[in-house]
C-alpha cells in the first residue's frame, strides 16, 4: 500500500474468456489520484471486463493490474474483501438489496468494514445527505424511483470513504435531467478527492462535462485524451 | 469483529426465519421429521436393550456340586465363581433347602421323601451371567472346579438371544445411519433453495467487501435457530408418542408383556432434559451443516 501514487495501473493487460474471445488486449493504463476520467466506447469493447478486472471479480490472462495500490492478479482469499471494501462500485442495475430500507443498504457496508455503530450512526446520514436522500432513510428501496435508487447505490458506495469510485453505466437507466444531475454530483464528489472513473457509452454526456477521456474500442484503447466541456462554457 | 456487529449478524439471521417464512417452515417440517424420526428410534432402541436385558436376566446356570465334596472343595467353588467377573447373583442351595423346595412342589405326594433313606438331592450353587455371549466360557471355566459335579446352562436360550440381540442392533444402526444421511441431504437441498432464492443479495454483499463469514453468519444463525426450534418440537412430539405407548404397555391387562419385562420401560420423565438436548442439538448441528453446504456455492463471486 502506498508504493503506487497510481489509483489505476494496468501494464500489458490481456484478458481473454474461456470461449475464446479477447475482451481486453494489450490495455496499458494508467488513472492518477484525484482524477476524473471517463471510459467510454460501443457495447462489446471491453468496458465491462475491464471495471470487473478493476474490482477484482475476474484476473488477466497475462498482464499486471494494480488498484488502490493492491496487485489485483495476486490478491486472494479474505485479502479480495478488504480490497473490495477500499472501494466503491456503483452497478448500473443499482444492486441494491430491496428488502432493506435506505439506511440499511448504506448502514450495511459500514458493518462489513466492523464499523462502531456509534460511527454507523454519524456516517450514513451524512452520506444520505450527500446524495439528498436523508428524509428517505426509511423507505424500502423498491419504493424508490430509479433515479433515487441510484443515489442510494453512490450512497453506499461512498460509506466506507473510498479513495476510488468506479461508476458503471449510471445514467442508463435515468432521463437527461437527471442524468446530469447525476454527473454534476459524481463531479462534486471527485473535488472533494475521490478519484471517480465512470464507465458510460453516452458520448453526448462525456462531450458535455469534458475531462479525460479512455475510449475502448475491440478490447483495446483507441485513444486516451482530455476534452474540454460544454459545461465550463455555460 | 465488534460484538454489536456479531449481534446484529445473529439478529439478521433470527429476523430472516420469518422473512422467508414458506422456506423456513419447508426446512422447519423437514427437520421435525428426521429428527422425530431418530428420536422414536433412539428411544425404541433403548427400551428394547432394557428388555433384552430383563430377558436376559432370567438366565441361570446351576452348578451341582460332587457327592461327598468337603466344606473346602465348596469353599472353593464359591470363592472362583465370585472371582469371575462375568457372573453375579451366586447363590448356594443345600441339599436340605433343594429337597424342602421340591416338596413344595408335589403337595400330597411330598410326604413318600420323607420315607427315602437319604437325601437324594444334589447341593447347588445357582448363577447368573452378565454376558450372555461368553456363556460357554464361563460354563468350561466351572466345569474344571475341583468339586463340580455337573454344570446346566441354557445355551440355547442365550445362543437365541444374542442372535436377536445382535440382529435387531444391526437394523437399528442401519436405520439411524440411513435416518441421518438422508436428513442432511433432504436439509442441506432444502436450505440450498432458501439460499439460491438470496443468492442476489450474497452476491452483492461480496461486491462490496463482505468476507464469506460475514455473508455465513446469518444464514448459520438461521439454520440453526430453525433446527433448534424443530427439536423443540420434535422432543414434544416424541414425548406425546412415548408417553401414549408408555401408558398402552403399563396397563394392568398387558401381563404377557410384563412378563418379558416391558413394566421396566424408562419413564419419560427420567430421559427428558437428554432427548430435549440431544433433539435441540442435532436440529442445530443439521440446520448448520445445511447451511455451511448450501452457501458455499454462491460465495464464489
Amino acid at each position: 500500500m502506498g508504493e503506487y501514487k497510481e489509483m489505476v495501473e494496468m501494464k500489458n493487460v490481456n484478458v481473454r474468456y474461456s470461449s475464446g474471445v479477447d475482451a481486453l488486449v494489450d490495455v496499458n493504463l494508467r488513472i492518477n489520484d484525484g482524477e476524473f476520467v471517463f471510459i467510454v466506447g460501443e457495447n462489446g469493447a471491453g468496458k465491462s471486463t475491464l471495471m470487473k478486472l478493476m474490482m477484482r471479480e475476474i484476473v488477466p490472462s497475462s498482464g499486471r493490474v494494480f488498484v488502490n495500490g493492491y496487485n489485483l492478479s495476486r490478491l486472494k482469499g479474505n485479502k479480495i474483501a478488504k480490497f473490495r471494501r477500499s472501494i466503491g462500485v456503483v452497478f448500473q442495475e443499482f444492486r441494491l438489496i430491496q428488502d432493506y430500507t435506505v439506511y440499511e443498504n448504506v448502514s450495511f457496508v459500514l458493518r462489513i468494514a466492523d464499523q462502531s455503530g456509534k460511527y454507523i450512526r454519524q456516517r450514513v446520514p451524512y452520506v444520505l445527505n450527500l446524495v439528498e436522500l436523508n428524509t428517505k432513510a426509511k423507505s424500502r428501496t423498491r419504493e424508490l424511483s430509479g433515479g433515487e435508487q441510484q443515489r442510494v447505490a453512490i450512497a453506499r458506495a461512498l460509506a466506507n470513504d473510498p479513495g476510488l469510485l468506479i461508476v458503471d453505466e449510471p445514467t442508463g437507466n435515468l432521463d437527461p435531467r437527471h442524468s446530469l444531475e447525476l454527473v454534476g454530483l459524481l463531479k462534486e464528489i471527485n473535488r472533494c478527492g475521490t478519484t471517480v472513473i465512470m464507465i458510460t457509452h453516452e458520448h453526448e454526456l462525456v462531450q458535455y462535462f469534458g475531462g479525460r477521456i479512455i475510449n475502448f474500442d475491440k478490447g483495446s484503447i483507441t485513444f486516451d485524451r482530455v476534452i474540454g466541456g460544454s459545461d465550463e462554457d455555460e | 469483529m465488534r460484538t454489536s456487529n456479531v449481534s446484529y449478524l445473529v439478529k439478521k439471521g433470527i429476523t430472516s426465519v420469518w422473512k422467508n417464512f414458506v422456506m423456513s417452515f419447508a426446512s422447519f417440517c423437514i427437520l421435525l421429521v428426521s429428527l422425530l424420526q431418530v428420536s422414536v428410534t433412539v428411544l425404541f432402541m433403548l427400551n428394547v436393550n432394557i428388555i433384552m436385558n430383563n430377558i436376559e436376566n432370567t438366565n441361570e446356570i446351576t452348578i451341582y456340586v460332587k457327592d461327598g465334596a468337603t466344606q473346602e472343595q465348596k469353599d472353593h467353588i464359591q470363592d472362583v465363581l465370585e472371582k469371575d467377573e462375568n457372573l453375579t447373583d451366586i447363590a448356594y442351595k443345600s441339599s436340605e433347602e433343594a429337597l424342602e423346595e421340591f416338596k413344595a412342589t408335589l403337595d400330597d405326594v411330598a410326604v413318600l421323601f420323607d420315607y427315602l433313606p437319604k437325601n437324594p438331592m444334589p447341593e447347588t450353587f445357582l448363577v447368573r451371567v452378565k454376558d450372555l455371549t461368553k456363556i460357554s466360557y464361563s460354563v468350561a471355566a466351572i466345569s474344571s472346579i475341583d468339586g463340580v459335579d455337573q454344570v446346566k446352562a441354557p445355551y440355547e436360550f442365550a445362543a437365541a438371544l444374542v442372535n436377536i440381540r445382535d440382529t435387531f442392533s444391526i437394523i437399528i444402526i442401519a436405520m439411524l445411519v440411513t435416518l441421518i444421511a438422508v436428513s442432511i441431504v433432504v436439509v442441506s437441498n432444502t436450505i440450498r433453495t432458501s439460499v439460491f432464492a438470496r443468492r442476489e443479495e450474497i452476491s452483492i454483499m461480496k461486491y462490496v467487501g463482505a468476507t464469506n463469514g460475514f455473508i455465513k453468519l446469518p444464514f448459520f444463525v438461521e439454520g440453526m435457530f430453525i433446527g433448534v426450534l424443530a427439536g423443540c418440537a420434535s422432543f414434544g412430539l416424541a414425548w406425546f408418542i412415548y408417553n401414549s405407548v408408555f401408558s398402552l404397555f403399563s396397563a394392568e391387562n398387558f401381563s404377557l408383556w410384563q412378563m418379558f419385562g416391558f413394566f421396566n420401560l424408562i419413564p419419560f420423565n427420567k430421559i427428558m432434559w437428554v432427548v430435549l438436548a440431544a433433539n435441540c442439538a442435532a436440529g442445530a448441528l443439521l440446520g448448520a451443516a445445511g447451511t455451511v453446504i448450501s452457501t458455499g456455492k454462491y460465495l464464489k463471486v
